[in-house]
Parts: C-alpha cells; structure tokens; sequence
C-alpha cells in the first residue's frame, strides 16, 4: 500500500514542514498545498489518494474545499481541526469528509487515520462481506456478529448502528449519518436516541460498557469503531 | 348660535356689514325705481337680507331684516317716505323679512360651523401625523421628549413640559414648570389633569404599565383650545408614550447589540489565542512523533531540521506567551520597568540574529547612525518591543524582499523598521497599534493576534517612548517608529 500519492493542504508551512519527513518515511508520495485554490488546482493534475485538508484556510473555507471536491471525486479527505470547532467538523463530514484529526497530532495517529481512510476507499471497490476487528467479527453476507468467537445477538436496528460503523471501521460516523443509517434518511430522530442505542450495543460488545474500547465515543461529533486489523 | 370666528369680519363690525348690504339693496331698488319705475321691489331687500344671513349670520341678519323692512317701508311703499303700519302687507313683508333672516342665518351658521369643524378636525389630522412623523424620525428617548414638548407648546398655542421622572424639559426652553407636576405622575393613565389654579393641564405618559413621566401644557393668548383640541392634546401625549416605548425598546437592543459584539470581539479572541499556541504545538508535536516514530530512516539533515523546528516553534511559542503575560501586565500596570543607559545597537545585534531563521527568503538590513547610540530605558523590553515590530515586518513582507531598521542616536534615540509589505490605509495607521485590531487585509494572513504592535507601544511607553506607524515614502510598505529617550554617550 505504499507508493498513494497524499495531498497534505496547510496554510501553516512548519506544520508542512514537519509533517512531510514522516509521510515520506511512511511510503506515501507527498505534494502539498497552502491554499485551497491550490489544493483544487493540484488535484485536478494529479491523480490523489488522500487529501489531509485544514479548514483554516486563507483563501477558501475548508468546508468549501470539501464540496468542490465532492462534485467530481470520492477520493477520501482526512480534516485537520482544532479540538474545540465540533460544528466544524460536523459540517465538514456530513458535506463529505472522511474523517477529522485534531490538532495538535502526532503522526503515529495521523498515519492510522490515513491508513483507515484509504482502507474505507478500497472497501468502496471491493465487496468485503467480513470485518475483524480484535476480538470482534461481523460477517455481512450473514449478519453474524461474534465476540471472540461468541454469537452475539443484536436487534435490527443494534445491527444496523454496528453495520454502519463498521463500513467506516476507524473512521467516525456522525450522529446525522448514523440516523439516517438506522431509522433512515427522513427520520425526525434526536441525536439522544444514537446514544441510547449505542448504550445498548455497549453492553453486548464491551467488556466495561463505562470505559468502551471498541465503539469509541467522538465527543459533540459521532461515534467511531475501532479499526480493522 | 353665531361664531365668533368669521372669515372676513369680526364683532360688531357684523353689524354694521349688515347695515351696509341693507344700504346695497336700497341702492340697487332706487335704481330699479327710476328705471323700471315699480315699487315694487321687496325682492331686492329680501335679497339683501339673504346676503346678509349668509354671509354674516344670524344677529345681523335680524338687524339687516328689521333695517330693509324699515327703509322698505319708509321709502318704497306708498306713501313713499313715510313709516306706515297699516296694511297688512306690510305684516307680510316685515315677517316674511324676519322669517328668511331667521331660517338663512342658522343654517348658514351651521354651514359655517360644519365647515369649521371639518378644519379643525384636517388641523389636527395634519397636526397628529405632523407629530408621529417626527417621533418616528427622532432617535433616542431624550429626542422623543423634545418633540413631544414642541408639538404639545404647538397644539395649546403656549407652553408645555414633559417630566421625565427626573427632571423637567420644556418648550421654549426656560419654562418655569407647575411645582405640583411631580406628584401627577402617579395619576390613572386615561385622566387628564388640572393643575396650578387651572392653568396648566396635565396627562400622565403611560405605556401599559409602565410610567414614563407626565407631559403638561399651558395655553396661552386669547383663544383658548376648545373640546376638540383637548382631545388632540389626549391624543399627543399618548402617541409620544408610544413612541417613547418604542425608543427605549430599540435603545435596549442596541445594548444587546454591543454586547453580542463585545462576545464577538471575545470569541474572536479565544480563537485567535487558541490558533497561535495550537500552531507551534502542533508543529512540535508532529516533528516530535516523527522523530521518534521514524528517526532512525531519517537521513540525519531531516533530523535536524525537524529538531530545528521544534526549537523554533518552542521559542514561538515561549514568546507569545511572554507576550499574553506582558499583556495582562500592561493592562493591569504591574511591568517592572528598569531606566537605565544601554546599548541600542547590542539590542538589535542580538534581535537579528535570533531572528535569522524566522526571516526564511527575506533579507533584513540594517543602518546604524554613528555615536554610541545609548537609550534610557530597559534592554529586555526593548528586544521584546522591537521583536514584535519585527515579526510583524516579516509577517507581511514577501519572500525575497527586504525588510530595513535604521537607528539614529541624539536627544532621543529613533528606531524605524521599514517593510514591504502592502503597507495599511492611512485611515487604519492608528488602529493597528490597538489591542487585537487587524487590517481589513492582514485577514487573509491567518497568524498574528492583532496583540504584536500593541504590545510594542505599551513597552515602549512604559519606557517613557513613543511609537508611531507612517506609510512607506518610496514603495508600498509600513514604516514603524519607536522614540527613546537618549542619553549621552558615555
């Protein structure tokens, strides 16, 4: 899987700076762009795998960014944003993005958000009818789910909230998207029955539904399950 | 009955009007008698009562009706130039006289009237929309009242003050108002009150619930305001109540917007500090993982460089803190400032090299005048002052210009860093020196605070320095001058 050409846009240049040694080391191709023009004008002349894209940009909003190259790509973007713009972030995902990485981040777990971003795209292109993930297996094709081994029996809607986060295994789901997963696209639905439901899937699939290590909690954003192996 | 307020004649001048028309008619009938030679002429003189009661009213037409039926007689009716009452003709015609006088005098009276009142009633329609027109247009609760005052004094044809619960405002100005006008305030809201031996009139202004003061007024002159213009007063107070209201209404959102601004400005704030301390840490943490992730694959000009940015950023970071202390400092005046002689040109020695890295493509100049250039002041506020002069410069410069600082010792010693960046309109050459202020195009340069320039001035103040920006002379650019006060070489 080396050799994916990454697009990383940062109007900060020691942040580039800092970031590129490492992405190279990691086997990724990097072009980088300190404007969103920039980023559109760089993608549109070379092939991308992943985009790393700070919504702080000089020129376009980031979230404008993410819905021109929506119009014409599905190429996985990756937002980097600081902690404390959850609306940001939201609005950045449901227009599209991926996934979003706080900053500041170090690379150990950028590398694996990248790494779950370029898996969701090959999963686009695959018919992938298994996940495992740790101790966790869910089988699509038969809507078996085990834990270590164990069967573990779901309501319909639990195994669409487990389906759902597990097509975007490592990436987060928002609580928008898991709705309209769930109950469905027009479904008038509050975000305190996600919670609800996720409790429940919790104490199936947690050994400490308290401190979960499996379905991870993105605070104000969604929920997230852990990567695949 | 009769109004005193007749278009062309007034009072006993009526009177004589009348006596002039009966003259008119004898007139017109001596000359109808010569020409057609007919005494018959009591038409003419019943015209002239017509006339008469049209014209002048009841009262003269009376008069004008016993005059004609007089002259009538006297001069017309056979024998001519004596007074006959004998026949009864001469009943006929002097109640036939009467009677006309009598039916034409009301009605035209109340013709008259109608049409009096229907004035009075457009006055005061014109004078209503004359007055809402002119709250709808003031500003403010103080203005309302001016004009509440000013059309009030307008509609009686004298005085008025509006107490506003503190003090009193009246028109014209200088007013001298009731004593009693205070304790009105507390009166029923649809009452109308009379007040200082029953020359001044009051009404409260009420809103629903709410007192907003009481507006009184005093006719003066002749012509009292009838029952009408009572009611138009009614109707004023009221109206500027409202308008009263409605002032304070949008005086409190008014309030309510420069509080969202002033939440704006903080979170503007927050953001901005948030943006400059997550930078250099975000740069550290990546450099730092890197390294420790990959620093073996690393070919080892990688790994300085990454270590460089770490003790860059570090620094960066170190001094925008030092600036947000230096800051809560100057605003709350507890900056320790040592006044001591020190060397201007080890400060900027030392400022340029530290700033090496920083400037990346950029070239930084600097002329030194001759003399010892010697300050008074304090050398680490100095180097602090100028550094932010400084990163401001290179912020806004491009790669490849050139950023100057020249020196010239004396009475005072005078610091300039020049730019070339796109420079700041003249009308923004103060502003840039105030807290968190950013030119309109410094926007689209993401790092800054808006603190830098602000804490330069307050240092250099704190010195007792001065600090100004003028636009570059020869290129696009900004020209930042710091004064010190000198001191001789020693």
């Amino acid at each position: 899987m080396s050799g994916e050409r990454l697009l990383l846009v940062d109007d900060e240049p020691q942040l580039i700076r800092a970031l590129r040694p490492a992405l190279g080391a990691a086997g990724y191709e990097v072009t980088t762009a300190e404007s969103g023009q920039a980023a559109l004008l760089q993608m549109a002349r070379e092939p991308t795998d992943v985009v790393i894209l700070d919504l702080g940009l000089p020129d376009l909003d980031g979230k404008e960014v993410i819905r021109r190259i929506r119009e014409w790509s599905d190429v996985p973007i990756l937002v980097l944003s600081a902690r404390d713009l959850e609306s940001e972030k939201i609005a950045a995902l449901d227009l599209g993005a991926d996934d979003f990485v706080n900053k500041p981040v170090g690379v150990g777990e950028l590398l694996a958000r990248i790494r779950a971003a370029l898996r969701g795209r090959e999963r686009r292109f695959a018919s992938h009818a298994h996940l495992k993930s740790g101790e966790l297996e869910i089988n699509f094709a038969s809507r078996e789910v085990t834990l270590e081994g164990d069967d573990v029996r779901l309501t319909p809607r639990e195994y669409d909230l487990v389906r759902t986060l597990a097509r975007h295994a490592g990436r987060v789901v928002t609580h928008k998207q898991l709705i309209a997963a769930v109950w469905g696209p027009e479904a008038n639905v509050d975000a305190q029955f996600v919670r609800v439901l996720v409790g429940q899937v919790r104490t199936k699939l947690e050994a400490d539904s308290g401190s979960p290590k499996i379905l991870l909690t993105e605070p104000g954003i969604g929920y997230r399950l852990r990567a695949e192996d | 009955m009769t109004s005193p307020k007749l278009k062309d004649v007034k009072g006993p001048w009526r009177y004589l009007a009348a006596l002039g028309v009966v003259m008119a008619a004898t007139l017109i009938a001596e000359l109808l008698y010569r020409v057609l030679e007919t005494t018959r002429l009591s038409m003419i003189f019943l015209a002239g009562v017509l006339v008469a009661a049209v014209w002048l009213g009841s009262g003269p037409a009376y008069v004008a009706a016993a005059a004609a039926f007089l002259i009538y007689n006297f001069y017309l009716v056979d024998p001519r130039f004596t007074l006959t009452f004998g026949s009864a003709e001469d009943v006929i015609v002097l109640a036939v006289f009467l009677i006309v006088a009598m039916l034409t005098g009301s009605l035209a009276g109340r013709v008259r009237d109608e049409a009096r009142r229907a004035q009075d009633r457009a006055r005061t329609t014109a004078a209503l929309l004359e007055a809402s027109r002119a709250f709808g247009a003031s500003i403010g609760e103080e203005a309302v009242r001016e004009r509440l005052a000013t059309h009030l004094a307008e509609a009686a044809k004298g005085e008025a003050v509006i107490w506003d619960g503190s003090r009193a405002l009246t028109h014209p100005a200088g007013v001298a108002p009731p004593a009693d006008l205070i304790a009105d305030v507390e009166a029923p809201a649809d009452s109308v009150l009379t007040i200082a031996g029953g020359d001044w009139r009051a009404r409260p202004l009420r809103a629903g619930d709410e007192r907003l003061g009481v507006a009184a007024w005093r006719p003066l002159g002749p012509e009292a305001p009838e029952a009408e213009e009572a009611s138009l007063m009614d109707v004023l107070v009221d109206l500027g109540a409202g308008a009263l209201v409605r002032a304070r209404l949008s005086e409190g959102q008014a309030e309510i917007q420069a509080l969202a601004r002033t939440e704006q400005l903080r979170n503007a704030l927050l953001s901005s500090i948030s943006h400059d301390l997550r930078t250099p840490l975000a740069a550290i943490l990546a450099s730092a993982s890197s390294l420790k992730e990959f620093g073996g694959q690393f070919p080892p000009e990688v790994r300085d460089d990454l270590l460089a940015t770490i003790t860059e950023e570090a620094e960066r970071l170190n001094l925008f803190v030092a600036n947000l202390l230096d800051m809560t400092k100057l605003d709350g005046g507890a900056l320790q400032v040592d006044s001591s002689p020190f060397s201007v040109r080890e400060v900027i020695d030392r400022l340029t090299t530290r700033l090496t890295r920083r400037l990346g493509a950029r070239r930084l100049v600097t002329q030194m005048g001759v003399g010892g250039l010697i300050a008074r002041g304090d050398p680490v506020l100095l180097e602090q002052a100028l550094s932010n002069v400084l990163e401001n410069a290179i912020r806004f410069s491009p790669d490849g210009s050139e950023i100057a600082i020249s020196v010239q010792g004396g009475a005072s010693v005078r610091i300039e860093v020049t730019d070339a960046g796109p420079g700041v309109p003249e009308a923004e050459l103060d502003l840039i020196f105030e807290k968190f202020y950013r030119a309109a195009h410094a926007a689209k340069h993401s790092q800054g605070t808006g603190l830098g320039l602000s804490i330069a001035r307050g240092l250099t103040e704190a010195m007792g320095g001065a600090v100004n920006a003028r636009p570059r002379a020869d290129a696009p650019g900004l020209v930042v001058a710091l004064r010190l006060p000198g001191e001789a070489a020693a």
